[in-house]
């Protein structure tokens, strides 16, 4: 490099400010490795069937994810208006929806590794573990992070983070705007949700 | 002068591609963590209680409300964008798909990519990370040379990681504020800094100028493959789009948190995230 160019650069921001790095924790980074893990091992087995494929897709959701507060989530706002019955088939029509799409995304992603790379507790019980996927069909890894929250059941998944996106966030606000576009009816998405509403009412 | 014909067939590429195909989803966007270790470490996320500080930035929130004022236009102009993706781009992409191996599609990528390295330096060192800019012009003289041109990530192979960068997010580390949310046709999402930032981004990419005059069927070869490179790569996400309740929201609420998360990493900041117990977002 050029000397006339060099001194210059020392009149940049040597870097970048550093985050403030919180401890990791390591618990919750074997529970995301082991979760990771089943949750990939579950999606690849081959020897499975469709049936039993889904059974186990479901218990492994059950006991990695912490599916009540996620979905208290999503409703966002709506969330402290709905009422009880609402809450309830909204809980089905969710469950449902979500394990129906995300297990045919990830599908795809059968037979590749998971390694944990970092986690940083951002208050004690609510850690965010950092992963990267790697093999399979993947030509480079792929960064992965779990936000993971202590329940007393242990530690559960309640949003996982891909090329900066939050899928929990998203669906909050997917789910927000479907009901604020609907004047407030929560009916209207829950109806979305369920596995038998017609392609052309999802697609809009 | 058309996009086609513009000087940056790569920048025009995420134009095109973004647009064309209803695109700049993240899934395409691609914003790839940095290789900087601290940076690559997730973000330890602020409360949302921490908004009343006088630290706070929305434009670090992951779930902020969106700001977007022309939400009337912005939808149609999605709607406009994904018809064009069903009947024009989303099939020529997936017979892109179909035909070609996938390995042969991950050499495609990795040439689509080298091609933008030149550009990310700069935005690199605007940045203000010299080493980061030595480390993505180090892969691209790797790349181009040991690495066929381009096809083979030599680089990554020992060690030199590769990352994006571009004006938008030179612009965000600086403090400049994301600004309205707008869906342009044809070109699809974006916000207005990083807009701008596309437009700088076209202009001044190194490739696209040291091409110049060459000849002109470089560039435009360069474009095409890069919107088809961007297609295939962004298949997933617009696949998911049909499965969301509002597509227009996922889009919108999906662009803007791969954007903040991209000036997060050039800033150094915190991600600030939502409580999860308190399911509490803006009215």
């Amino acid at each position: 490099m050029s000397r006339r160019i060099l001194p210059w650069l020392f009149l940049l921001p040597s870097a970048y400010a550093q985050p403030a790095l919180a401890a990791r924790d390591a618990s919750a980074e074997a529970f995301a490795r082991a979760g990771a893990s089943r949750l990939l091992g579950v999606l690849g087995d081959k020897a499975a069937g469709p049936a039993q494929k889904d059974a186990a897709f479901h218990k492994a959701i059950d006991e990695l994810a912490d599916v009540p507060r996620v979905t208290h989530f999503v409703l966002g706002k709506y969330a402290r208006t709905i009422t009880p019955d609402q809450k309830r088939r909204f809980a089905l029509a969710f469950r449902s929806y979500a394990e129906r799409i995300y297990q045919g995304r990830l599908a795809d992603y059968g037979g590749e590794r998971v390694s944990v790379v970092g986690s940083v507790m951002r208050k004690p019980g609510d850690v965010i573990v950092a992963t990267e996927i790697s093999g399979g069909q993947l030509d480079r890894p792929v960064p992965v992070s779990w936000r993971v929250l202590q329940s007393p059941g242990g530690w559960r998944v309640v949003d996982v983070q891909f090329r900066g996106v939050w899928l929990a966030i998203t669906q909050q606000q997917d789910f927000v705007a479907t009901i604020d576009n609907a004047g407030g009816d929560v009916e209207v998405l829950i109806n979305r949700l369920r596995s038998d509403a017609p392609v052309s009412v999802k697609r809009r | 002068m058309t996009l086609c014909s513009s000087s940056s067939p790569r920048r025009q590429a995420l134009w095109l591609s973004a647009a064309l195909l209803a695109l700049c989803a993240p899934a395409a966007g691609v914003a790839q963590t940095l290789d900087d270790p601290a940076v690559r470490a997730p973000s330890a996320g602020g409360q949302r209680a921490t908004q009343a500080n006088a630290d706070y930035d929305q434009d670090l929130d992951a779930s902020a409300a969106p700001a977007d004022p022309w939400e009337g236009f912005n939808r149609q102009a999605f709607k406009f964008n994904r018809g064009l993706d069903r009947y024009v781009t989303g099939p020529i992409g997936r017979g892109y798909m179909k035909i070609t191996p996938k390995a042969v599609r991950h050499r495609v990528a990795s040439v689509v990519n080298n091609l933008g390295e030149p550009g990310t330096a700069i935005n690199d060192l605007a940045q203000g990370r010299p080493r980061a800019a030595g480390v993505t012009t180090s892969r691209f003289l790797i790349n181009s040379t040991v690495g066929g041109l381009g096809l083979f990530d030599v680089g990554a192979k020992v060690g030199l990681e590769g990352h994006e960068a571009d004006f938008g997010q030179t612009l965000g580390r600086y403090g400049a504020k994301s600004g309205r949310y707008v869906v342009l046709p044809l070109l699809g999402p974006t916000t207005v800094r990083d807009g701008a930032g596309r437009l700088v981004d076209t202009m001044t990419d190194p490739v696209a100028l040291a091409t110049a005059g060459g000849a002109k069927s470089f560039g435009m070869i360069r474009g095409g493959v890069t919107a088809l490179d961007a297609r295939a790569n962004s298949d997933g996400f617009l696949r998911a789009l049909d499965e969301a309740a509002d597509p227009y929201a996922m889009m919108r609420s999906a662009y803007l948190q791969n954007r903040a998360d991209m000036v997060r990493q050039a800033r150094g900041g915190v991600q600030v995230l939502p409580d999860f117990d308190a399911a509490r977002i803006e009215p």
